[in-house]
């Protein structure tokens, strides 16, 4: 089963406004890829004309060796023949129903036989282990169990690529954990090719094999999540992933220096940077030290909150009037109000021009 | 010129068919009626030849305009009965409007005992027919110098009830009250049971006292209800036609309904077209009020909340004084008339109540020239006449509630899928318009639109389905109203999951879309199907001797006086209809309420 392609994919709503603007991507065959972004980037949208829910305005998409939609060719592939399988946010589990007649509604629509469809019925309820709760109605299920149930509802149809929108974002966050490492079984059980949609990027760094970032209803980064963490295609990509935010500090290139407010950084000789151009120097909060002496190219700074999670400490630190997040797993433990020199030791380096996109060279496919 | 061909072939999904459909028979069956209803007005009719010198049959006219405004009979074609419609209409208006919202304050927020009871028994009158209450008040009041026999009032009691008690604008006023009282209840006491206490809470600890809070907070949120309540009865009030044809017309006191009725099936049909544009500018004029004080349109069912039940108040030592006044009030408006309707029809001569005069010819007798009332007349129960009235009345309103059951989901059905487009918003407003018009209104515009043959669409005339499409596009409004709001409680990903699974639309309708809001859509229905068995004002115009109905036959024993005849149809359609009503809440949980969206 070849990958899934989108081809310059737009859909515009009305006259003005541009859910999905010229999107291209190819989603590998087996991967878990996740179309991540802030609500209103067009990530759903992306998911539904995937699915065949939502029609593009313009644009081709193809699923393996079928052509799903282009406008040129008069092509509108019903969504039940793209052999995929969609599990709603909300899991949109029909309240009339039992948890086997939800489960069962497809493959009678597909007139599959009795004796299989019980078969299937079977094997999909006791993989998700929801095979005690075949006789009740949705209403009576907790929220983990819809889920599953939601989930069962599409696997019975043995798809081959699995849609997921927001499917965590209605768990507690327990739950949330546990269904986590849940859908990578399912995926490296199935094998299916899975698109998920989020907005957590935490959901999506420790999920999936590849990030699609979107933002403006346009793709900002496709990459592995190690990838688009370490090697950020523009400012936007470096802030919506890693958690606490990156540390975005503005600067200047001077003798082969980044030189931000005193904060000096050696500039590596792979990037073209041209001398006294203005860029951006991105710092996630491990890629920062803090000293007691000073030292040439460190900056001075106050700690002005301390924050222990118990492994960690958390720091934010003024610095010429900027708050700096930083980590630190050992090392001296510093008070508020203590002054202290700051040292940046990035790696790799981030560094954004003053169009906002990044300066050194990432190693995946990086698209404009 | 090929993408554009394609991108109009791939979006041809079932809700754009539906609503496109829709937009032409709902174009064809409400917007063309207005139009021709007006042309009426302007058209010379065969009887009105002699009256305008000169004209022939078919020519434009202005001379219906200028005798219903301008002559020296317009006063009494035009202006009395305005003024007597405007009158009643307000009059009994308020007055449904102080019981209704009183009964709903005492229920919902005090502790009055028997809530249960009251509640249940408060929304008979309004499913009883409008006119059983004027009937009853004739049986009971009526008086010798006009009515002919004595009522039970005056044979009890010895009192001749005077002319303008027994007759005329006063018990047109109050039987229309004490008919239309429910709806204020209903409706007024589902905004009460939604006011989300925590909102008075705060108003509490914020330091306001119990009447600051009732002026300030509790009133301010029920107004929309209120004043809904006041304008859907208003408008309801003037195209009513049964209560005052029997009340108004032994004083020849005419309102906008009767006065159209008496011109169009006489001689002025000109005249009676141009009462049917004043009434449903009336209607549209109230609407437009409606618009500008409350700001959104049917704005009466909007207000929503969770949250805990608001405290209720103690009424102490008025508790169960307060509960036999209520209970009182409700034997005497319900049990009352029934029991005056019920003797009457088991009295042999009219007036005399006693039990040597005590018979059941009116129900089971033979065809007879020399016994009681209605010469030649069989009994109801043996009368194939009155029978196959009600067998029509039954099948019409089966085959009207489940058309318009159908309608509504599959219009409600678009409208929600297409939310935001000009189809969808030309849809909700087109099949919310036959609300504006008065129901004898309707039916005269009806009555222009299918005489005879237009285009491809034959003469309906006399035809029982040109019976079954006014009723349909009469409660159509309730039908999509339901429609909608029984699909706004779909998520769209309901359908979509189906859609995933390759179900057809087909298979979503029935597997899932209808199924889920069963009890919904079934509310949706009983309404028109009530409403079918008990109208009149509607249907007065369009039936035939073919297609007589329970209701209109019963009038035309009324206008023999041949009242036990006419009591007793309508005990009858008032059984069916409070069975029909509790068996279908019983099996499908249906209510009253619901259908109308309170």
């Amino acid at each position: 089963m070849p990958a899934i392609v989108l081809d310059r994919v737009s859909r515009i709503y009305g006259k003005e406004v541009r859910a999905v603007s010229d999107l291209t991507l190819e989603i590998p065959d087996g991967s878990f890829t996740t179309l991540l972004g802030p609500s209103g980037c067009g990530k759903t949208t992306t998911l539904r004309m995937i699915a065949g829910l939502d029609m593009p305005t313009m644009g081709t998409i193809r699923i393996g060796d079928k052509l799903a939609f282009s406008i040129e060719e008069g092509q509108n592939l019903a969504p039940a023949k793209r052999g995929l399988g969609l599990v709603f946010q909300s899991y949109a589990l029909w309240p009339h129903l039992t948890v086997a007649q939800n489960i069962s509604f497809g493959l009678e629509v597909q007139k599959v036989g009795k004796a299989e469809a019980a078969q299937r019925l079977d094997q999909v309820a006791t993989a998700l282990q929801i095979d005690g709760l075949l006789g009740r109605y949705t209403s009576e299920l907790s929220g983990g169990q819809q889920q599953r149930v939601a989930i069962a509802r599409v696997l019975v149809m043995q798809p081959s690529v699995l849609l997921l929108d927001e499917p965590l974002s209605n768990l507690d966050a327990t739950l949330r954990m546990d269904m986590r490492a849940e859908l990578k079984r399912l995926h490296f059980e199935t094998g299916a090719t899975i698109i998920y949609v989020t907005h957590d990027q935490l959901e999506a760094l420790t999920m999936s094999t590849h990030i699609a970032l979107m933002q403006g209803g346009k793709l900002q980064q496709f990459a592995p999540p190690l990838d688009v963490y370490s090697h950020p295609a523009n400012k936007f990509a470096a802030d919506f992933l890693g958690n606490p935010r990156i540390n975005l500090l503005e600067g200047k290139i001077e003798n082969g220096l980044i030189r931000c407010d005193g904060l000096d950084v050696a500039l590596p000789s792979d990037i073209a940077a041209a001398a006294n151009s203005a860029v951006t120097l991105g710092l996630r909060a491990e890629e920062i030290r803090l000293h007691n002496e000073p030292k040439s190219g460190f900056a001075p700074a106050r700690v002005t909150a301390v924050l222990p999670t118990g492994s960690d400490w958390y720091y934010h630190v003024q610095m010429n009037g900027q708050t700096l997040t930083v980590r630190q797993s050992g090392g001296p433990q510093l008070q508020l109000g203590d002054e202290v020199h700051v040292e940046a030791t990035p790696d790799p380096i981030k560094l954004f021009a003053a169009d906002g996109q990044a300066l050194a060279m990432a190693p995946g496919p990086v698209l404009p | 010129m090929r993408s554009a061909y394609n991108h109009f072939r791939l979006g041809l999904t079932p809700q754009r068919i539906l609503a496109f459909l829709f937009l032409i028979v709902l174009g064809y069956l409400v917007i063309v009626p207005l139009f021709l209803m007006v042309r009426e007005t302007f058209i010379v009719h065969p009887l009105e030849r002699f009256q305008i010198p000169g004209s022939r049959v078919g020519e434009w006219t202005t001379a219906h305009w200028k005798r219903n405004f301008l002559s020296e009979n317009a006063y009494a074609f035009f202006y009395r009965p305005l003024i007597n419609t405007l009158k009643i209409a307000l009059g009994f208006s308020m007055l449904a409007l102080v019981i209704g919202g009183t009964l709903a304050w005492l229920v919902v927020r005090t502790d009055l005992p028997l809530k249960g009871l009251i509640s249940n028994a408060a929304i008979i009158p309004y499913i009883m027919p409008s006119w059983t209450l004027a009937l009853a008040w004739i049986t009971i009041f009526k008086n010798e110098r006009i009515g002919g026999d004595q009522g039970i009032f005056t044979a009890l009691t010895g009192i001749v009830t005077p002319d303008w008690f027994a007759y005329g604008l006063f018990p047109i006023t109050v039987t229309l009250a004490l008919h239309y009282f429910p709806f204020g209840f209903m409706l007024i006491g589902g905004a009460l049971r939604n006011i989300d206490a925590q909102l008075e809470e705060s108003a509490e600890l914020l330091g306001a006292s119990r009447p600051t809070i009732l002026r300030r907070i509790v009133i301010p949120l029920v107004l929309p209800a209120i004043f809904s309540t006041f304008l859907l009865t208003f408008s309801r009030g003037l195209g009513t036609f049964g209560t005052p044809a029997f009340l108004g017309g032994p004083v020849r006191e005419f309102v906008l309904s009767t006065s159209l009725y008496a011109n169009l099936i006489g001689q002025r049909p000109g005249i009676g077209y141009l009462a049917a544009v004043a009434m449903i500018t009336l209607g549209v004029l109230v609407l437009y009020m409606d618009y500008k004080i409350i700001g959104t349109r049917r704005s009466f069912v909007t207000i929503s909340g969770k949250g805990a039940r608001a405290g209720v108040l103690g009424l102490g030592r008025w508790r169960w004084p307060i509960a036999s006044l209520v209970l009182a009030f409700i034997v005497a408006v319900i049990a009352v008339p029934l029991i005056a309707l019920t003797v009457d029809t088991v009295m042999l001569r009219p007036g005399i109540y006693s039990w040597d005069n005590f018979t059941w010819h009116y129900w089971i007798g033979d065809a007879s020239l020399t016994v009681g009332l209605g010469t030649g007349e069989p009994g109801i129960l043996r009368n194939p006449q009155l029978m196959s009235a009600l067998a029509n009345t039954m099948k019409l309103a089966v085959v009207v509630a489940l058309i318009t059951g159908i309608i509504g989901i599959l219009v409600g059905y678009a409208i929600v899928r297409m939310r935001g487009s000009w189809v969808a918003q030309a849809l909700d407003q087109m099949s919310f318009l036959p609300y504006l018009m008065p129901s004898i209104a309707l039916g005269a515009i009806f009555l222009a639109m299918f005489a005879v043959p237009r285009g491809p669409i034959p003469s309906l005339h006399g035809t029982f389905w040109l019976l079954v499409i006014v009723c349909t596009v009469s409660y159509l409004p309730y039908a999509v109203k339901a429609g909608i709001s029984a699909m706004r409680q779909i998520g769209p990903e309901l359908e979509e999951a189906a859609v995933m699974l390759g179900a057809s639309w087909w298979t979503r309708m029935r597997c899932i879309l209808i199924p889920v809001q069963k009890s919904t859509y079934f509310s949706g229905m009983l309404l028109p199907f009530i409403s079918v068995t008990r109208e009149l004002s509607l249907l007065i115009l369009l039936v035939t001797p073919a297609t007589q109905l329970a209701t209109t036959i019963t009038l035309r024993y009324t206008d023999r006086g041949w009242y036990p005849y006419t009591n007793g149809m309508v005990l009858l359609l008032v059984v069916i209809v409070v069975i029909s009503t509790v068996v279908s809440r019983r099996l499908m949980g249906t209510s009253i309420a619901k259908g109308l969206g309170g």
